[in-house]
């Protein structure tokens, strides 16, 4: 089963915590987004290995889009 | 309304091993700022005379007494850092908190007798004041260790004279008597004139016997007439005189025991006047907890110890502020207001040490599509918007009402600004929560958890609500400026970069001036800064946090000048439905 990491709102990727193949647990830090001079960052939706990443540092992204897949 | 109180609904949530490890730096960063901090504490203690230098004279150090007087585990010191002119001394030469003293809360405040004899300095009356402020605020007894030589004659004209000069305190004492508040005072040394009304102007005067305190000091070598100037002459004539004066301090026990009578009881050892002081306190009127208590006072849910994890030191990161509260809380347990509408503010009724507090802060981060309402760009928390403004405003009007304190939190950028915002009133709605503030009478407190900026820092129950703000506690995080410091220096210099560069001459001399001034705001907003100069009262240590709220909720209800009774509080009807 996979689970998508969903960008929870627009802004820039200033740091990407991620390789294909690394195991992840749920909660962890995975990434991190720039908006209005805040940085909020990205947790993993669940437990697994990252089994692709659609971004890199320094992309702009919308709300929604997806940002990396994690293989449960 | 046990069905309301007894069980609230959980909130917060657990942290896992892999968000601790994450975290582990902004950890060490939070620890190690505060063992700076608490250095900065440490030089306080140690001004003046060697605490062993004290005892040989057969004296206590003011922190002895207070070691000795309050209860253990209930002192929440504040000003320790507070020097607002920047005396040489490193201190305002008054040591204060809040404590019990035999199970009872007060505000409790003295001198310190290890720096030149306890005497009055630059800054004190405005440390004292707060304090009086403090006592009026939650009606508690203001309990004072006087030991006060007089003023530092070097300096007299920054603090002897004005409308909140050194002499300010005598009617605040007055004012708190008149009120039914009462002042206590275990009195030591020698207090001279302005010792001497620090000694009379309580209630109740518990004299060590060797003290003494007078309208005047042991009168100053005399019998010369005024020569308009000194010279040689006079100077050996000084030095003759001075050493055959034998004059002693006026007013001792003699006096004011035997004769007029202003000392209630004197004592022999200085424990004594403490033991006086405690047994005292045990029986001024107050109301048992279980008065007020909603339910059985309970341990939070989950390790205030978390808190080093869940803020950031990094002002520009975003974190839960629900997942702080919850570990600030009894049980992790809340009663949300509106939780669906203004969601960049929390407001909510929570318990602490089984009393009902009101709670109110600012959430972080992404406020969601479509937020704010009236805007095209997205809202974020920190800024406060108009359904957090209505939501908060008719929040405080309900505590009012219901009698609840609040327990403010602050981490705010300030009040949404432009067209769209002024069309949304918010410059109303921000004068209204003032306003809104102003009209109750219930005690608040206030912890800027991280930011305290603009507008938002005063109408969040900031210091600035004198009459309901009974302190402010800083952390390690909080910083305090009208604005960040780079826009400010973009709103100063930006018409002079344009008029230099039209001019063609070289921007790199105004480019300077925005890095200083940018510099200069990150330099004056410090939680050092704001210690010393009293933009809060306290830089408290996260861990301490909930010590602070326990005193705040006991001393608030201890003898609340007002009671609304729990079955006719609206407030919980209106969260319930």
């Amino acid at each position: 089963m996979s689970e998508e990491i969903l960008a929870p709102l627009a802004g820039k990727i200033i740091q990407l915590n991620l390789e294909v193949g690394q195991s992840v647990e749920e909660d962890e830090e995975v990434l991190v987004i720039e908006a209005m001079k805040m940085e909020t960052p990205v947790f993993a939706p669940g437990s697994g290995t990252v089994s692709a990443i659609k971004v890199k540092e320094g992309d702009q992204v919308e709300e929604d889009d997806v940002l990396a897949v994690i293989d449960n | 309304m046990r069905p309301y109180f007894e069980k609230m609904t959980a909130f917060g949530r657990e942290l896992k091993p892999s968000q601790h490890k994450q975290t582990a730096k902004n950890r060490t960063a939070l620890e190690t700022a505060e063992a700076d901090i608490q250095e900065q504490v440490e030089t306080v203690k140690a001004a003046g005379f060697l605490t062993e230098k004290i005892n040989a004279r057969g004296q206590m150090t003011v922190w002895q007494r207070l070691d000795y007087l309050v209860d253990p585990d209930s002192w929440c010191p504040l000003h320790m850092l507070y020097n607002p002119m920047d005396n040489e001394e490193g201190t305002t030469n008054v040591i204060d908190g809040l404590g019990r003293i035999s199970g009872k809360w007060a505000v409790i405040i003295g001198f310190d007798n290890k720096v030149m004899a306890g005497a009055w300095l630059p800054g004190q009356s405005e440390n004292i004041l707060r304090v009086t402020d403090l006592a009026k605020r939650l009606n508690v007894p203001l309990v004072w260790l006087v030991n006060c030589s007089g003023a530092k004659l070097t300096e007299q004209e920054k603090f002897y004279a004005n409308r909140r000069g050194a002499g300010t305190p005598f009617f605040r004492h007055a004012e708190l008597e008149q009120m039914g508040i009462p002042v206590l005072a275990g009195i030591y040394g020698t207090n001279p004139a302005g010792g001497g009304y620090q000694s009379i102007s309580p209630t109740i005067l518990f004299a060590h016997k060797n003290c003494n305190i007078a309208v005047g000091g042991a009168g100053i070598v005399s019998g010369m007439a005024p020569k308009g100037h000194f010279d040689m002459e006079m100077a050996a004539s000084l030095i003759d005189k001075a050493k055959h004066f034998k004059a002693q301090p006026p007013g001792t026990v003699k006096t004011h025991y035997d004769e007029t009578g202003f000392f209630r009881y004197v004592f022999e050892e200085e424990q004594g006047v403490l033991d006086g002081l405690k047994d005292y306190m045990q029986d001024i009127p107050a109301y048992h907890p279980k008065f007020f208590r909603v339910a059985p006072p309970q341990d939070t849910q989950f390790p205030v110890d978390d808190i080093y994890s869940l803020l950031p030191l990094e002002p520009k990161r975003v974190y839960e502020f629900d997942q702080i509260l919850a570990r600030l809380v009894d049980g992790g347990e809340h009663m949300e207001f509106q939780p669906d509408r203004g969601p960049e503010v929390y407001t909510g009724l929570c318990k602490v040490d089984g009393f009902l507090v009101a709670c109110i802060g600012n959430r972080q981060g992404y406020l969601g599509k479509d937020y704010p309402e009236y805007a095209d760009y997205p809202g974020f928390g920190g800024k406060l918007y108009r359904q957090g403004l209505i939501k908060m405003n008719e929040f405080v009007t309900l505590c009012g009402r219901d009698r609840i304190p609040i327990v403010w939190f602050q981490d705010t950028t300030g009040i949404d600004v432009g067209d769209a915002a002024e069309k949304a009133e918010l410059l109303g709605l921000g004068q209204s929560l003032i306003y809104s503030i102003q009209q109750t009478d219930i005690p608040m407190m206030l912890v800027v958890l991280r930011k305290g900026t603009a507008a938002a820092h005063y109408v969040m129950g900031g210091p600035t609500a004198n009459r309901h703000n009974a302190f402010t506690l800083g952390t390690v995080a909080s910083e305090i400026y009208v604005m960040h410091g780079e826009t400010a220096a973009v709103a100063t210099y930006a018409r002079r970069l344009v008029k230099e560069d039209e001019a063609g001459r070289p921007l790199e001399p105004v480019v300077e001036k925005m890095n200083e001034l940018a510099q200069e705001y990150h330099d004056k907003s410090r939680p050092l800064f704001c210690a010393r100069t009293g933009l809060v009262d306290e830089i408290v240590a996260i861990k301490d946090l909930r010590r602070y709220l326990t005193a705040f909720a006991g001393a608030a209800y201890q003898n609340p000048k007002s009671i609304c009774p729990q079955h006719q509080m609206i407030l919980p009807r209106i969260i319930k439905g």
